[in-house]
């Protein structure tokens, strides 16, 4: 209170003062210079209460002030690091390189010599186990531009033969030249793409690999003469399995012909009906055995992955028969692919389709299978096509996106409705090729899922030799896994009984071998010298999300987070007073 | 003194005239350089420019005529260059008794200065030096032409020449114990080329060729041979103290061959074949179909192109003629020579002139023909079969159609066959009868002939010039009629149909009855010139036409004879399918063999050798199976196989395998085989234990 009064006297005596002498100084006869001495009266008021009152500011506690602790990751910029801090390092290259940083072992050294210290981290960053490791250890993280090379990557490391291998990612490109990716693989280049300049670029590589098994692609970047390797790309072709068709068919037709000779010619199981007459079937069985097909009853549709049928058939079966179908789909999952047709009749099939009818001449264009432009030959789009519904999923499109070919889910089943009618017309020309491509896609779309296949791995991240990987497992058995003839104790997930994960360490680059209930399926585990792009982008990832998570503020107390209260000095304020007296006499005095 | 001064004044003059002579002589080098760069630019032979350089030179002496200068201007020029002559250098060539006494004051002067004159080159050479720079820039930028524009132009077309592909082979590397090696290739006696020989062993020689080796040894040994394609042997004959070899064969198709001395195999060596190509023919006239049209020249000129990679021993034309029509018809063949003689050249431009009725060709009949050419390696080639046909008059002129029930009438088709007929008596009588006669028939066959087109003419609504009458009274006279527009008008106006609106026929019809009248116009046009001869193309078309007309105006119905046996009655419509039995089919079909399975076996095995570089038994017979796949390859194409076949083979028989030679193998089974066709496959259930499954249901049943 003494303070605030003490405050207030001064500012009034010193404005009084002013005023006094600023009187004083219109008062005066000499009214040379009178603006100058006003402000030096001014200004010597104000100083003078400057000098009385207690001034200061407030700052914020400076972290360097006290002590920091800094971590020092791969890839960090020598000059960026604060000389006060102390430097640890958890790797040994970068301790032979920078012998200031004090080496650790374990990364849980570090969280108990800090306590609750926030720790700095300069480079690319911990990776997922190494950050597990701090405990909650608060952290400032201070990230690095990713390294010139593939910062991010992705295909399928599972392919069915005859598809395409795509690998996309991101290319970060600093330097001031073009940069060619090519992808490598048996000793050919199967596919190249070109990186602009200054920047972070997509890119697409594809190839069809032509045989089955493991292989290991590579791939590499180009530029100016250099070439370095990338990284490996890993991926297994397996051999498609032959499926069982079951074609209907209200008539004997071409389409059916041809698509009978085909799938028959690649061994699938093919068993056809087509009416003949009222009641009358011709059927045809191929490389299947003899079972009755004048009724279809659900023994007969559980020999099959995917019915085939024209819709007028598929409408017009009997009550027990569309029941059996109905069944089927919902609870097992059998597929069907309706081939439109007219018909008056309509049933549960149809209700995710609805035609339209096209005005105009029939127009011919090639397909837009699965979302891909392919560069098929072109056939008649036929004058109706699908109108898209909710729910439904377009599989094949013709021109100015009209839907020729659409996907709906029914249960575990699915359907697939179709309104190509003529594409034996190609198998007739001869184009398999395209033939093999739309219908490929109809019937992997509509087949039974596989329930016998391999045991599907993932990984959290890249695994790479030398480093701890977490292996998920989902499989519903819970027999041991053994990893390159090691036996591993899978911790099972408690929200989802049939996930289990085990963590294993890759003691060597290379394919590694999982088995699991009699089925042994590969992970392959990168050399740490590849992507190392991808690497440092991945731990920079994790560290910014660990450090969102666990900024020092939230944790930390206030006695750390401390303001300061700063006086002014005052010989600032006696420079500036005896600056404008001075001028006060002297321009009285001599001037 | 006079004299001194005139001879220093003709040397001058001299100077003068050389100077010029120059300048005009560099002005024109500088013209001649632009357009020798521009004659590069333009592709033409750069020695052009000489003549330029010849003409401009000439053509700039004859305007300038620099020797015509006299003695006064050089006179009157130094006076104005050098001021101490005062302007009375002129006086030195007058003779001194002529000169007044000022005269001879000023030349006394003068002649002190003209003593110590000393006449420099720079005035004289000013033109010479600007011509010359001229010149280096032209220069400069005929270099610039040559150095940019040459290599760009690179492989000049002019000089085409069938060489022998000089193929780039890998290093070779020999046995140790070889010492030297000779290769002399003999081609064969039709690509007409010099034996050569080459001191390497993979070799690429002409199909057919005999190559003859020369080894020497470093070392005498026992037995070598050389091994071709792994299964011909042939044995190195000894020429002297088993330190040389000899070994002859007749290459007949491309391969690899190994030397085996002391039991040793060398590496594989190419055997490249340059196949002799078959003659190529190109057929410029005629066309694949001619028609000759009746009153056209019946003649034929067969012009074609023939080129051969090595020479072209012969070519014919193969000429069949069909006469008659229906069962009647007739062939006979002829074998016609090009008039060009064949040596042997790559290539030939032949033509020959084919005279029809030579060939007793006559109208209606058809002249198939191909032409044939056999190259030095005598292997033949042959065209397409084209088409000659001449037109058949005997068919036109026939009334068969007409006779027939046609519904025009018929005495206008006749008045065409009427005109075509008089025409051809009138050519035949053109001897007997005299010029006028001969004009005024066909002036009168003129006549018919429009006649004929007005007539025609009435069915497109054309005007009807033959009804044409002058009028007699005047319709607008009656007072009554005074003011009504429509009534003059139709008085004073043309009024009749117009052609386009005129509805006798069809579109399609009324085009090709105004084409027909074209036809007749022009014909008539060649009459009234007095040249039946020209008419009568026209006057056949327009018959052509014509008839074509009256053809479409017809539809024809063959007679079926088919009978239906009886139907049953009792059986008819009554639904009963009983009897009817269902068909069954069955059958196996084993998806078809893969041609690659070795070769993609393979890749297997080497991936694997990749990882862990040991061979197992299991795998080096996968390896075998492959690589006697790629030996076949290899045997057909050495270039692109060989390097992997040997790769293999050292990866087969080596202890150490090197990622090097995998890579090489694999590379080469990448490109042999084919990527699979894209087959439906189902994909994989997830393994949820059911999850789904049991979610799915309990929400169907907790539907309302």
């Amino acid at each position: 209170m003494m303070q605030v009064n003490w405050i207030y006297m001064v500012i009034g005596l010193c404005i009084l003062l002013a005023a006094f002498a600023v009187w004083l100084e219109i008062r005066r006869a000499n009214k040379k210079r009178l603006a100058l001495r006003m402000f030096a009266v001014l200004i010597a008021a104000i100083a003078l209460a400057c000098l009385a009152l207690p001034l200061s500011y407030q700052k914020e506690a400076k972290q360097n002030d006290r002590e920091a602790f800094a971590l020092l990751t791969t890839g960090f910029a020598a000059d960026s690091i604060p000389a006060n801090a102390r430097l640890f390092t958890c790797d040994a290259t970068i301790k032979k390189a920078y012998p200031r940083a004090m080496f650790v072992q374990g990364l849980d050294m570090l969280t108990d010599t800090l306590k609750d210290y926030p720790l700095h981290i300069y480079g690319d960053g911990l990776n997922k186990s190494q950050l597990d490791d701090l405990g909650n250890l608060p952290v400032i993280f201070h990230p690095q531009a990713l390294p010139a090379g593939v910062s991010h990557i992705s295909w399928s490391q599972k392919l069915k033969a005859g598809r395409v291998l795509q690998v996309q990612g991101t290319y970060q490109n600093p330097s001031a030249q073009k940069v060619t990716l090519l992808l490598k693989g048996l000793n050919t280049i199967l596919d190249t793409a070109t990186i602009q300049p200054k920047g972070r670029r997509n890119f697409e590589l594809m190839a069809t690999p032509k045989s089955n098994g493991k292989r290991v692609y590579q791939a590499l970047s180009v530029a100016g003469g250099d070439t370095v390797l990338q990284g490996s790309i890993p991926f297994s072709v397996e051999p498609v399995k032959p499926l069982r068709v079951l074609l209907l068919s209200a008539s004997p037709g071409f389409e059916t012909k041809f698509l009978k000779g085909w799938l028959s010619r690649q061994g699938y199981a093919v068993a056809a009906r087509s009416a003949i007459s009222k009641d009358k079937f011709n059927s045809e069985y191929i490389n299947i055995k003899q079972l009755p097909l004048d009724r279809l009853t659900a023994s007969t549709l559980a020999q099959f992955d995917v019915v085939i049928g024209d819709l007028s058939t598929l409408n017009t079966l009997g009550g027990a028969d569309a029941a059996s179908l109905r069944h089927e789909v919902e609870d097992s999952g059998l597929g069907i692919i309706m081939r439109a047709d007219s018909t008056g009749k309509t049933s549960w099939l149809q209700k995710d389709f609805l035609l339209e009818n096209i005005q105009g001449k029939e127009v011919f264009s090639a397909l837009n299978i699965n979302g891909k432009r392919s560069s098929s030959a072109k056939i008649g789009n036929g004058t109706t096509g699908i109108r898209y519904h909710e729910g439904t999923q377009p599989l094949i499109m013709g021109a100015q996106g009209r839907v020729l070919a659409s996907s709906s889910i029914a249960g575990q089943g699915r359907l697939v409705f179709s309104t190509l009618g003529n594409t034996y017309s190609w198998a007739l020309g001869g184009n398999q090729q395209d033939y093999a491509a739309v219908w490929s896609a109809l019937i992997s779309k509509a087949a039974r899922r596989d329930t016998s296949a391999n045991i599907p791995i993932e990984v959290d991240a890249m695994p790479f030799a030398g480093q701890p990987v977490q292996l998920h497992i989902a499989n519903g058995v819970s027999s041991p896994i053994s990893i390159n003839g090691e036996v591993l104790a899978p911790e099972q997930n408690p929200a989802m009984p049939f996930e289990w994960s085990a963590r294993y360490w890759p003691k060597e680059a290379g394919w590694q071998s999982l088995r699991h209930d009699n089925i042994t399926d590969w992970f392959y585990a990168w050399p740490q010298t590849e992507w190392k792009g991808v690497q440092a982008a991945a731990k920079t990832a994790a560290t910014q999300q660990y450090a969102a998570g666990h900024t020092p503020g939230s944790i930390v107390t206030k006695q750390i987070h401390q303001k300061l209260r700063i006086e002014v000095p005052k010989i600032y304020f006696y420079i500036l007073l005896l600056v404008a007296c001075a001028f006060l006499w002297v321009e009285r005095k001599w001037l | 003194m006079a004299k001194q001064a005139l001879h220093k004044i003709d040397a001058l003059r001299r100077r003068w005239v050389v100077y010029q002579v120059l300048a005009d002589a560099a002005l024109s080098a500088a013209i001649a350089l632009l357009a020798a760069g521009v004659f590069l630019l333009l592709g033409w032979l750069v020695w052009w420019a000489f003549p330029v350089f010849w003409s401009v030179f000439s053509i700039m002496l004859v305007l300038h005529c620099p020797w015509r200068i006299g003695n006064q201007k050089i006179v009157s020029f130094l006076d104005r260059e050098y001021l101490e002559l005062q302007e009375s250098t002129g006086l030195l060539l007058l003779p001194a008794e002529e000169l007044n006494v000022l005269q001879s004051l000023a030349r006394a002067n003068t002649e002190e200065a003209w003593a110590n004159l000393q006449v420099g080159h720079k005035l004289f050479a000013k033109r010479f030096l600007r011509s010359a720079l001229l010149m280096a820039l032209a220069a400069l930028f005929f270099i610039a032409i040559v150095i940019l524009y040459h290599p760009a132009n690179g492989g000049n077309s002019r000089t085409r020449g069938i060489g022998i592909a000089e193929q780039k082979f890998p290093m070779e590397k020999p046995l140790p114990q070889i010492d030297g090696i000779g290769v002399t290739i003999t081609p064969p006696a039709y690509t007409r080329r010099a034996q050569r020989s080459q001191d390497r062993f993979n070799i690429s020689v002409e199909d057919g060729a005999s190559v003859n080796w020369h080894i020497s040894t470093n070392v005498a040994v026992k037995q070598p041979y050389l091994l071709f394609n792994d299964k011909e042997r042939i044995s190195l004959r000894n020429t002297g103290e088993g330190k040389t070899w000899q070994a002859a064969k007749t290459i007949s198709g491309p391969g690899y061959y190994q030397v085996s001395i002391d039991g040793k195999l060398s590496e594989l060596y190419q055997v490249q074949v340059i196949k002799d190509a078959p003659p190529v023919i190109q057929v410029k006239t005629p066309k694949p179909y001619t028609y000759i049209d009746a009153g056209e020249a019946q003649r034929v000129t067969i012009d074609a192109a023939l080129t051969d990679d090595y020479g072209i021993a012969n070519a014919q034309i193969m000429a069949t003629v069909a006469k008659g029509r229906g069962e009647g018809v007739k062939f006979k063949e002829y074998k016609l020579n090009f008039n060009t003689v064949f040596t042997g050249q790559p290539q030939y431009d032949a033509q020959k002139l084919v005279d029809l009725p030579a060939l007793n060709m006559e109208p209606g009949d058809e002249l198939y023909f191909y032409v044939q050419a056999r190259d030095t390696h005598q292997q033949q080639s042959r065209t397409d079969v084209f088409t000659v046909a001449v037109q058949d008059t005997a068919e036109l002129l026939s009334m068969d159609g007409i006779l027939s029930g046609a519904n025009l009438k018929p005495e206008f088709f006749r008045s065409e066959r009427q005109i075509i007929i008089d025409a051809e008596q009138l050519l035949k009588d053109k001897d007997s009868i005299t010029v006028e006669k001969f004009n005024a028939r066909s002036n009168d066959l003129g006549i018919d002939q429009k006649l004929l087109r007005l007539r025609y003419g009435k069915f497109l609504g054309e005007e009807d010039e033959s009804q044409e009458v002058p009028k007699t009274s005047d319709g607008v006279a009656d007072p009554a009629d005074f003011s009504n527009a429509a009534k003059i008008l139709k008085e004073y106006t043309d009024d009749h149909d117009k052609a386009e609106d005129a509805q006798f026929f069809e579109p399609a019809i009324k085009a090709q009855l105004k084409a027909t009248l074209t036809e007749m116009w022009k014909a008539e046009l060649q009459l009234r010139l007095y040249k039946p001869q020209a008419a009568l193309p026209f006057a056949y078309k327009a018959l052509r036409l014509l008839k074509d007309l009256q053809q479409k105006s017809r539809s024809f119905v063959a007679k079926t004879s088919y009978n239906p046996s009886p139907i049953k009655l009792d059986k008819r419509l009554t639904g009963e399918l009983d009897k009817i039995i269902q068909p069954v089919n069955k059958q196996e079909i084993k998806p078809a063999g893969d041609a690659f399975g070795a070769l993609r076996k393979a890749i297997e095995v080497l991936e694997q050798l990749k990882a862990k570089p040991t061979l197992t038994t299991a795998d080096a017979r996968v390896l075998q199976v492959a690589n006697q796949q790629l030996s076949l390859r290899a045997s057909a194409q050495p270039g692109t196989y060989l390097s992997a076949l040997g790769a293999m083979r050292r990866i087969l028989s080596a202890q150490k395998i090197s990622a090097i030679d995998i890579g090489v193998v694999e590379r080469a089974i990448q490109i042999t085989i084919t990527a699979p066709q894209v087959l439906p496959s189902a994909k994989a259930q997830p393994a949820d234990g059911g999850l789904s499954r049991s979610y799915y249901k309990n929400l169907k049943n907790a539907k309302p």
